[in-house]
């Protein structure tokens, strides 16, 4: 890196976005607050055995409240189901728990996971899991390549605080992610994280059906579209309208937010933005560099974002993948209703 | 009078009933699978391109019906008799019984068992004087073509298969499509046993040696597959990769071959 910095400060002005991004990357790389190998800095005695709590979008288990190292008890289900895709389209959805995104993981920096994966009887395919917070062989997929009717068994010891993402890891792995199998799953720092008032799950994925966008009935996988990644929905948490209208998220004026995003792709990045909102801290990358006053924040495909908001005024706030199309027209919106009392200072629509 | 049309009824009845069981368990008929190359999916030192001679298959997968005789006659595969080494706890679960499919299962009687372990399907071919087909023998006899198709192609027709939840009550044998040689079913109705099932990630137990290792997990199940958008084969191979030669699932049965 330090070579190739060299060079392009040397080089003519082509060069300057390629420096740029050395410099970041070198920076990155020798930030002092980082641990880049955290099995020597953390405390991994364990201290008794828990069961991880785990929740379904947009809920999030509670806060971790133990301060030292468990064996974590985790067990995840490969379930394939029809379900409502649109108001109209219904679509078989290969999935973690029944539900798309999977089951929400909460565990802290130092925990041994212990984790079964089970496939449900009445599967037609085999299925696995590579959870992005494990440093092995697959991240897991290796250990769990599980028949119908089966389960599989392994550990992994949780070196890194962050929020990642788990999806299913048998071949082809794109049709499967495509089908709505991937969660998220947090590494609490030891610390923990800071208190908030509410803490929310969002998780957005790309869809291709044969039909177009809610053509009426059951919509088969269509792989012309998924190669030529050319979606007919974009979607927050594996369904339009998941997270809008009665099923909005909530919050008052003067609370703070905190949502869990995580991008299980197949294809699409999201530029992901909140109509009437700012994100005032973001976990960039959901890794443990943090951006403040932020209006946009991309998420790759098989990566994940923090961030926070201070509700300021009453109002809707639409969180949409600012790649605008996919919002108008492919599903990409969740809100929070915001409720309390005007705050004219902030905002007020003026006759 | 009433009494001697009753006996004659049931006598009707039984025989019509007797006439059905002797065409459901009569002499399964084969057909004839020409040679021909076969390209497997995975390519490595251990999978290469093959020629495979012409061999003889069963029409259908094995029925239920088919099935029961072969437990009848050999004690050892019964339900509550058979070692959990050569089949697990899902062994033949949809039977009312050891030696009984179940009159409420009698929809069943012709359609494929299921639910059978590899080292069950391997006994009963060699039982008939068969053997299971060769993942090479089984994938040159899937790719005949099929005659009077309904669907756009044949990839499509086993996708579309493959992404439903395996229904609660598995048709008959012959209810999807014949191929070119004859053969019914090799798609679209049940998953089926391979001799060799898991061959193709070399040896069971070592996946990570040399030149066979292959991940069929993440990019690496994409760096050597015969043809990358065959997403069909693609979930076969993944598929097989995960058994093991005692698991029993309610979507896989199997066909045996005469070389």
């Amino acid at each position: 890196m330090i070579q190739i910095s060299k060079k392009s400060i040397f080089s003519i002005q082509m060069f300057s976005v390629l420096l740029m991004f050395s410099v970041l990357f070198f920076s990155c790389k020798s930030n002092p607050g980082n641990s880049d190998d955290g099995s020597n800095k953390i405390d991994t005695t364990l201290t008794g055995t828990v069961s991880a709590e785990l929740t379904f979008a947009p809920n999030v288990p509670k806060p971790i409240a133990y301060t030292s190292p468990k064996k974590v008890m985790v067990q995840l289900e490969a379930i394939e189901k029809v379900m409502p895709i649109s108001d109209s389209s219904e679509y078989t959805f290969w999935t973690f728990g029944g539900h798309v995104p999977g089951n929400f993981i909460r565990v802290r920096q130092g925990d041994l996971v212990d984790f079964t994966l089970k496939n449900a009887p009445e599967s037609k395919m085999t299925h696995s899991i590579d959870l992005h917070a494990v440093i092995g062989p697959g991240g897991g997929a290796d250990a769990t390549s599980t028949a119908p009717g089966q389960s599989t068994h392994f550990q992994f010891r949780a070196l890194h605080p962050g929020l990642y993402v788990y999806h299913c890891a048998t071949g082809p792995v794109p049709l499967h992610i495509a089908n709505g199998m991937y969660g998220l799953i947090l590494v609490e720092p030891q610390g923990g994280m800071p208190k908030v008032d509410h803490e929310y799950y969002l998780m957005q994925g790309d869809f291709y059906t044969k039909g177009k966008y809610d053509a009426p009935g059951l919509q088969d996988f269509d792989e012309t579209k998924a190669l030529s990644e050319n979606p007919d929905y974009v979607l927050f948490n594996g369904r339009v309208r998941s997270t809008t209208g009665a099923n909005a998220l909530t919050a008052k004026v003067g609370e703070t937010v905190r949502l869990y995003v995580g991008n299980g792709g197949p294809n699409l990045v999201s530029s992901f933005h909140a109509i009437g909102q700012l994100f005032t801290k973001v976990y960039m990358e959901a890794g443990s560099e943090i951006n403040r006053d932020v209006q946009t924040t991309l998420i790759p495909s098989g990566g994940a974002t923090i961030v926070e908001m201070k509700m300021q005024v009453p109002e809707v706030i639409n969180l949409v993948d600012h790649s605008i199309f996919r919002a108008f027209n492919k599903g990409a919106i969740a809100q929070i209703k915001v409720t309390g009392a005007e705050n004219p200072s902030v905002y007020q629509k003026l006759k | 009078m009433k009494y001697f049309l009753s006996i004659l009824m049931a006598t009707v009845f039984f025989c019509t009933v007797q006439a059905q069981q002797k065409t459901v368990v009569s002499e399964k008929k084969m057909v004839t699978v020409r040679g021909g190359n076969y390209k497997p999916f995975f390519i490595s030192k251990s999978n290469r391109p093959v020629y495979v001679t012409s061999f003889r298959m069963d029409e259908t997968p094995v029925t239920n019906a088919e099935y029961l005789i072969f437990v009848k006659s050999n004690p050892r595969w019964r339900r509550s008799k058979v070692n959990r080494l050569f089949a697990d706890t899902n062994y033949l679960r949809h039977w009312k019984n050891d030696l009984e499919i179940g009159v409420s299962n009698k929809i069943i009687y012709n359609s494929p068992v299921v639910n059978v372990s590899w080292f069950a399907a391997q006994a009963y071919c060699k039982w008939k004087n068969k053997q299971l087909p060769t993942v090479a023998q089984w994938e040159l006899a899937a790719n005949g073509s099929p005659k009077d198709f309904k669907y756009k192609s044949l990839t499509d027709f086993i996708l579309d298969w493959y992404t439903k939840p395996s229904p609660r009550v598995l048709p008959h044998v012959k209810s999807t499509y014949q191929n070119q040689y004859g053969l019914y079913d090799m798609h679209g109705l049940i998953w089926e046993w391979t001799f060799n099932f898991n061959s193709f990630a070399a040896s069971p137990d070592s996946r990570r040696n040399g030149e066979d290792d292959f991940k069929n997990f993440c990019a690496g199940g994409a760096i050597n597959v015969a043809d990358k958008t065959d997403y069909a084969a693609y979930l076969r191979y993944g598929y097989r990769a995960s058994l093991k030669g005692n698991y029993c699932i309610s979507s896989l049965g199997f066909r045996c071959v005469k070389n």
